[in-house]
Formats: structure tokens, sequence, C-alpha cells
């Protein structure tokens, strides 16, 4: 184990793929002498040459859709897309080529890329940098969606991404970018797919991904002082979700708050929920809670950007609550 | 290197099973055997042409019109009469329209409804090519109403940045859909926009199916030794309507039409073959008769063959 930052760890990820297959390359803009927009691809440059390390002009369409074709023709691209807010300008070749050549090839042509991107809120940076917009790639059949909330998950899961012979969209949190963690030494894999426990608990259970499963683990100490078990289930993976993790979570406590910092109508706590509640409805002691951001844009001043984010601060109370009601309604019930 | 009589005998071929194929596609779609088809006739020398003397490891991307490419690189029309009647033995099995026919195998890396969307993609086939070092090139085939598009811009010029081995290949029929050229594209010529992005640009007869031939090479020779991307516009037309599902026509007339069929491609080398005394009329009965037979084939394979199960709309969603 070692101890780095998130950003430290997805340039630790790059450095191993691209050193051991010639196929992996790594495009975008400024990623080259500048090194990324948060230092993710810095020095990568130095090491493995212009050719593998393309510095690009500002043209999403161009570099989304040649990072498609250079992978149909058997190469790896690593594109780095700087903000997910940014995605509009690409997004065709993305969930139309990227997403269905595999489909419309009838297996004859793969799209083996990783398209990083940062998201999330927190940094003040405003309406046009700072959205959480994970559900619409989970929209579309065909694409992998990765969201890592630890260095270590960052490092492994990004190698597993470039592994993949498929588009996976790997979205990263540009608030963890600089936080620490044990990484583990070497070309240690995470599975594409499976969720991790974060915390363990037996009252409720929390379900988050990313940036909010730090805010679950915030929760959870807070309320370990009331007595209040909160089991913290982070997702890491939306798409393909790993249904069995989150269902048996769900069954083990029989409360369930979902957590996101995206916005609450059509987010992806609402598909989460819907799962749970038509596979495992029964287990349920209340109803499901889903604390997400307020339907708006993101605001830039401070308190206006901490009211988008409110559901760090709502999420103990959420929990509080829950355990309330579903007191309240066993004893109803007795 | 200039086409031997032998050569000059396989690009009739190849135009005249192209052209055999679109009547038998488009009157097939007319009486309702499948959804829609976007007929490519009148324009056969383009891909004829271009595809001639490519190399298996060369790559091309097509548009949705662009059939005649994957037939010309080597693609069975039973393959392809397969995908547009959607059934079991297509390779898709029925799941795609046939417009994005990939097979890789054969250079054919497939297409896009979205027009345009190929170019970006086309780039990066160039790219990879280059990254592992082969001297093999890419063919983007676009229409002119990709030109106005921003992947076409993004596209050339990202490639026109990186000199990659590709040649932009423009059939311009002269309009995008209904509307022509004149109301959609600033600056009145697409092959002027060659002398922006600092690359050739060529702008020939794309009825001509030698001179598209020839044009082409000398863009495929630079691409391989280096010297970056070209641009063609290959002016041609197509004969038949957009699609076959109800579009109405508002700016072409029966005249252009007209006008254009007595350039049709295929005469024209047919004629040149006869007054250069290298085939007879009865061997291009017979080629003519071989062709037919080859597509009556196709047709009746697909009409007889069984749709795919259900079950396989669920594969290859992910590789």
């Amino acid at each position: 184990m070692t101890v780095m930052t998130y950003a430290e760890a997805l340039n630790e990820a790059q450095r191993i793929a691209m050193n051991d297959d010639p196929n992996v390359f790594a495009i975008g803009q400024d990623i080259g002498s500048y090194g990324g927009y948060y230092g993710v691809t810095a020095g990568l440059l130095d090491t493995f040459g212009k050719a593998r390390v393309m510095d690009t002009p500002i043209s999403e369409i161009a570099i989304t859709g040649a990072s498609v074709g250079a992978a149909l023709v058997g190469a790896r691209p690593i594109l780095e897309v700087g903000f997910v807010d940014f995605v509009g300008t690409c997004w065709d070749q993305i969930f139309n080529q990227a997403a269905k050549f595999s489909y419309m090839s009838g297996g004859r042509a793969r799209v083996p890329m990783v398209i990083r991107m940062a998201c999330g809120a927190g940094l003040a940076y405003g309406v046009h940098h700072s959205q959480s917009l994970e559900a619409w790639f989970t929209h579309i059949p065909g694409l992998k969606v990765v969201m890592p909330s630890t260095a270590d998950d960052a490092k492994g899961l990004l190698l597993s991404a470039i592994d993949d012979d498929n588009p996976v969209i790997f979205l990263e949190h540009k608030f963890l970018y600089a936080e620490k963690g044990d990484v583990a030494d070497g070309a240690q894999r995470i599975p594409i797919g499976r969720a991790a426990v974060a915390r363990q608990g037996r009252d409720v259970t929390i379900i988050a991904w990313s940036r909010a499963v730090h805010w679950a683990l915030a929760a959870a100490e807070e309320l370990a002082g009331e007595r209040i078990d909160c089991h913290v289930l982070d997702l890491r993976t939306l798409a393909p979700l790993d249904e069995a993790a989150v269902l048996r979570a769900v069954e083990k406590t029989g409360r369930v708050v979902v957590c996101h910092e995206a916005c609450l109508t059509g987010g992806f706590g609402a598909e989460v929920i819907a799962r749970v509640t038509e596979k495992v409805f029964d287990s349920l002691e209340a109803p499901p809670v889903r604390i997400a951001a307020p339907d708006i844009p993101v605001p830039s001043s401070r308190p206006l950007e901490n009211e988008y984010l409110r559901p760090e601060r709502r999420l103990a109370d959420a929990v509080r609550n829950l355990v309330a009601v579903s007191h309240r309604t066993a004893r109803q019930r007795k | 290197m200039p086409l031997s009589v032998k050569d000059l005998k396989e690009l009739y071929r190849i135009m005249l099973l192209i052209r055999r194929f679109e009547e038998t596609a488009f009157e097939k779609a007319l009486q309702g055997a499948y959804a829609n088809y976007h007929g490519g006739m009148g324009q056969e020398a383009n891909p004829a042409g271009v595809c001639h003397g490519l190399r298996r490891t060369d790559m091309t991307m097509i548009t949705h019109r662009g059939l005649g490419v994957p037939i010309a690189r080597g693609v069975s029309v039973k393959d392809i009469f397969a995908g547009l009647y959607a059934k079991e033995p297509s390779p898709t099995r029925g799941r795609i329209p046939v417009y994005h026919m990939a097979e890789p195998s054969l250079g054919v890396l497939g297409g896009t409804s979205m027009v345009g969307s190929v170019i970006p993609l086309a780039v990066g086939s160039a790219l990879a090519t280059r990254l592992a070092g082969r001297d093999d090139v890419t063919i983007s085939f676009f229409g002119d109403g990709a030109v106005n598009r921003g992947d076409f811009h993004e596209g050339v010029n990202l490639a026109c940045v990186r000199k990659l081995p590709i040649v932009f290949f423009c059939e311009n029929n002269f309009y995008a859909k209904s509307t022509p050229l004149a109301a959609t594209t600033a600056g009145g010529s697409i092959v002027a926009r060659a002398k922006s992005y600092g690359i050739p640009g060529e702008r020939i007869d794309g009825n001509d199916v030698v001179g598209v031939h020839e044009t082409v090479q000398i863009a495929i020779a630079r691409a391989r030794t280096g010297e970056g991307p070209t641009l063609i516009e290959c002016e041609t037309y197509r004969w038949t309507p957009h699609s076959t599902a109800g579009d109405r026509e508002f700016a072409r007339t029966e005249e252009e039409l007209a006008q254009w069929k007595a350039k049709c491609p295929v005469m024209r080398l047919e004629k040149r073959l006869l007054k250069e005394r290298h085939m007879t009329e009865e061997e291009i009965r017979t080629v003519d008769e071989g062709i037919k037979q080859e597509v009556a084939e196709a047709v009746a394979f697909a009409e007889a063959a069984p749709y795919a199960p259900a079950d396989a709309a669920y594969e290859n969603i992910y590789a």
C-alpha cells in the first residue's frame, strides 16, 4: 500500500496501462505538457512521447469520434474530456457511435475506450463546470459507467476500464482529486460491476457513489453516537449495476436511503429505489428515501452552491427520520 | 500506374454489380419488402473507383447511401440483402439497418445515420493505424450534406494538424436530402475548404470511374507516404429520391435528372470498352446476366430466410 491522492492514483493507472500495452494511448485537450486539467496526466508526455499522449484542438466531436474510430481498429484510447458538462458537445459520438458499434456490427467491431470526465460541485465553478450527469449515461445500453469514491478504487477501476472491450464512462469527482488514501501497489484491478461495502451496519442502509459516499460515511459516524448503526454501500459502478449487492444491503437493514449529488428528478437514485421496491418490497420497514440535490442548475456563489449541495447536510436527518418512521410503523403493526 | 484492360473490366463489373443491386434494392423497398432504402443509383463510379486497388487493411467508412462500398470491397450481395430484409442470416441477425454494415476483415468499418459523424471516426482509424506503425490509409466517404457539420470541420482539422493518412472523399450529389447545395453551403464550393486547412483539394467528375480512381490513387499515395490528408470533391448525382419512404422532390427537376442520366457512369465505361474493343456486346451481356443472377439469388435467399427469434435482440450490446 502507498498513500497517494485520487489524482495520483489515476495517473499511476494510466502509466501502468500504457507501459503494459502499446495500443493504449491518451488523448485530450491540454493533457500533455499541461498535464490535464487536474494533473491526472502529468508526466505521461515525458514518458510516452507525443505519439501516445496527444494534445488536441478544442474539438470535442473530433477527439471523441477519433477515439471511437481508433478503438474500432484495435487501439485503446483514454480520452480526457475535462468536464462532464462539456459532454453535450460530443454526445452523439458517445451514445450513438461508441455505445452501438458492437451491436451494429454483430460483434465484428468493438470500442475499447475510456472517457474520463470530471464531475461534481463544491468548488464554486458554476453551471458549466459542476454538474453530475451520470444518469444520462446509465440510460444508454452499451455504455459502462464507473464513479470511484476513493484513490484505491480510482486506480483499480481505471485499470479495469482500460482493459474493458467496451466504452467506459469514467466519472471522477473533482472535489476528490486531492483526497489521499491507501492505494494497492502494482497493477491490481478492481472489477467493474461490483459494489463495495464502505461500512458495515445493522439499522439503515445508505447507498451512494462518488463523493456522496464520503457524506454517507460522515453521517454514519455522527449517527453512531446516537446508536444508529448505518450500513454504507458504495456502488462504484452504476452500469452494469451490482443489483445483487443493492438488494442484499437493503434486506440486511430493511431501511434504505439513496444519496446522490445529482439533481433529484431522473437521478440514478430513482432507478435504485425502483429496483428495491420491485424486488425486495417485503423486506422494507419504511418507505425508501432519496436524498439528492434540488432541481436547479449548480449556482456559483458559496451560499448558493451550498444550497445545491444540501444532500450532505440533510442525510443524517433523513436517516434519523427514517428510523423514527419505521419504529412508528412497527408499533402500529403490533 | 495506368489502368490495364483487366482493371477496366473489373471496374465495369463492380459498377454494374452495384447498379443491379441498387435497382433491385430500390424496387424491393418500394414494394414494401423492408422499411426504407436510401439509394445510391447513379453514383456507382465513386465506390468502384475509390475501392479498386485498396489493400484489405485500408479502411473505409461509409454513408447511409454507401452500400456500393461494401460491395466494391467484396462483401457479398447475399449478405447485404439479408441485412436489408433484416433476416436471421444477416451479419447482425436483423438487429440493424444494413446502412451501418461493418465488415472490418474486408476494410469496411461501418457507417452511421448522423450525416458526417463518420468523419471523426475515420480520422480515428487513421490515427490508430499510424500509431500501430502500419502504412494503411483510411478513406472517409461522406456527402455534400456533411460538409456543414461540425464533425466535418473538426475531423478534417484534427487530421490535418496531425497529418494523418486519410482521404476525405466527398460525394457531392448537389442535394442534402431535398435542399440544394447553394442553399446550404457558404462559399459555394466544397473543395475550396481544403485550402483553409492547408491540404490539396481536387474537384473531379464523379461519373468518370477512371478519373475517380486515378485521383484517389494520388491522394492515397500521399497519405501512405506521410504527406497527410487530401480532400476530393466528386461531382455526381443520385437518380432516386433521398429514400423510398415517400420523399417528395422539391428542387430536383426531370430535366436535371435526364441530363445526369445521360452521363451514366456505367454506360460511359461500357461505351469505352466497346469502342476500344476490350469487350464485345456479347461479353457484356454475359457479365450482366451473371450479375443479375447473383442479385436474384441473393434476393431469393433473403426472402426465404427466417427472422431471428427475439432473443437475438439481446446480443452484442457489450463486446
